[in-house]
């Protein structure tokens, strides 16, 4: 599904790591994990093909437009921007063809399965930070994507909201979709996650989880 | 019944001041959208910058052309473009700070304007320039205003959702469509058209205030996109009328009269507005 040729990252002149060669898998589930700084988001921006990498490319097995997911992290996101939770999800339907009825039955749904019934028509500015990255989980849902790109997804979630998270991620796999997910709790990747990229300047490594993350690390 | 007869009367009797109205209200429309955007985009002061930057243009038409509408449109126009673009590209190039680069363009924008018009010898009125003369609107210039702002409120309908998505979330609208750098070139146009027919009715720093006044004031009023735009276009328009009320029983200046209303709606809003205005609880909070 991915592969990454000599692929390098980072700002001009000071790649954040040596050469990385890899293959992901269709179907397969990916954590990003490593130090802050490392260059895990940069290197889901650069798969999604939104930022430039220094040298090398990374290869996909469909077209980038309308088949990669790519879900920011919350931060970047203008809490004062005038628009209600149901338009931030309806905007998953960008380049769907689909009549109102579909996508009305469809968007009710995915409400319902990320548990925001009834905020439909709140304003961001009075969404909580869980509120939030359930929506913007919401409007992954509906982008139907085969490859997911996900920027700490676990961020500002609950205990519940993780558990969702976790569920989806699985429902996704077993799918077929293809995800990569940058996450800083080891202890949820141990759990949930069967592959993981370390990415550390001295060179990346595609390992087993259970070989790259040691229980006395997650303790 | 005065009152009422006295709000109506100019415009009835006199055609320039029917003219400088609907010339006024067209531009109100049209720069309620651009303004709300310019805001949500945090370019607010994007348009002063281009707003500065079409004085030399103008003025070097106005040099080669004497005072034509089509020479003062393409001159402005293609400078208020390149000294947009040319602050862009310096911040993309050198990391300098957005709001420093425009900054540095103001000036140097103001001064060869100034210094242009000195050199042309001849006497257009800079205050004119700089501050326009709604009153002074003809049937040509109607013409033009009306062309522009149609097509630009047509445009902007156009582009809506994909500038809307754009501003709110770019690396996701680039994910799926290849819209958004579109969307935002075509936005930042029509931004600089707008400031271009606007500026020879109420002047070129007026014209800013009639864009950014009404899109900040509403802002107080509702949370809805939608919804901010018409408020904001509302503004404008009152702004507009009101303003040329004044300038015609109190013989003000047309352009700032026109500005003082909106800041006065600016004000009322600050602190009557029902979204977080000052005398609205609770506050939002500084963290937001």
């Amino acid at each position: 599904m991915i592969s990454c040729l000599g692929l390098t990252w980072g700002v001009p002149g000071q790649p954040l790591t040596p050469a990385l060669n890899m293959n992901l898998a269709k179907g397969s589930l990916t954590a990003v994990i490593g130090a802050n700084g490392c260059g895990k988001s940069s290197l889901l921006k650069v798969i999604a093909g939104l930022q430039k990498p220094l040298s090398g490319k990374v290869l996909l097995d469909v077209p980038r437009r309308g088949n990669v997911a790519f879900m920011p992290q919350q931060q970047f996101m203008d809490r004062q921007f005038p628009i209600s939770l149901q338009e931030l999800v309806a905007a998953g339907f960008w380049g769907k063809n689909q009549t109102a009825q579909q996508r009305s039955d469809k968007l009710n749904a995915v409400l319902t399965d990320w548990h925001l019934d009834g905020l439909e028509h709140r304003p961001l500015m009075a969404l909580s930070g869980g509120e939030l990255q359930r929506s913007l989980l919401a409007r992954l849902c509906l982008a139907d994507a085969p490859l997911l790109l996900l920027d700490e997804p676990h961020a500002a979630l609950d205990e519940l909201g993780q558990e969702l998270l976790w569920q989806h991620i699985q429902t996704w796999q077993t799918e077929g979709r293809t995800l990569v997910v940058v996450c800083h709790d080891l202890t949820a990747v141990r759990k949930h996650i069967p592959q993981a990229l370390l990415i550390k300047s001295s060179g990346t490594v595609l390992a087993p989880t259970m070989q790259l993350i040691n229980p006395s690390q997650v303790a | 019944m005065v009152i009422a007869s006295q709000l109506w009367q100019p415009f009835q009797e006199f055609v320039f001041m029917r003219r400088a109205l609907l010339g006024g209200l067209v531009l109100a429309c049209s720069t309620a959208p651009l303004g709300v955007f310019l805001i949500l985009r945090r370019m607010s002061l994007i348009g002063d910058a281009v707003a500065h930057g079409i004085l030399p243009g103008a003025a070097l038409g106005f040099w080669f052309a004497g005072l034509s509408l089509p020479a003062l449109t393409l001159g402005g126009l293609g400078a208020g473009l390149s000294m947009a673009g040319l602050s862009a590209w310096i911040t993309r190039r050198t990391g300098l700070r957005e709001d420093a680069s425009l900054a540095a363009i103001y000036p140097i924008s103001l001064a060869s304007g100034i210094l242009i018009l000195g050199m042309a010898g001849k006497r257009l009125d800079l205050l004119h320039l700089l501050f326009g003369s709604a009153l002074a609107v003809d049937s040509q210039t109607l013409t033009g205003m009306l062309w522009v702002t149609g097509f630009s409120m047509l445009l902007m309908a156009v582009i809506y959702r994909p500038l809307l998505l754009d501003t709110l979330d770019p690396l996701f609208l680039r994910s799926v469509s290849r819209l958004g750098p579109l969307a935002h070139g075509l936005f930042l146009t029509l931004v600089v058209l707008n400031l271009v027919i606007g500026f020879q009715a109420i002047g070129a720093l007026m014209v800013v205030g009639l864009m950014m006044l009404p899109a900040i004031a509403s802002r107080f009023w509702s949370r809805r996109l939608p919804v901010l735009i018409l408020i904001s276009a509302a503004i404008g328009c009152a702004s507009v009328w009101l303003g040329l009320l004044l300038s015609f029983y109190y013989s003000l200046p047309s352009g700032p009269a026109i500005v003082l209303v909106a800041g006065c709606g600016y004000a009322l809003s600050v602190i009557f507005g029902p979204v977080h205005g000052l005398l609205r609880r609770p506050p939002l909070l500084s963290s937001q």
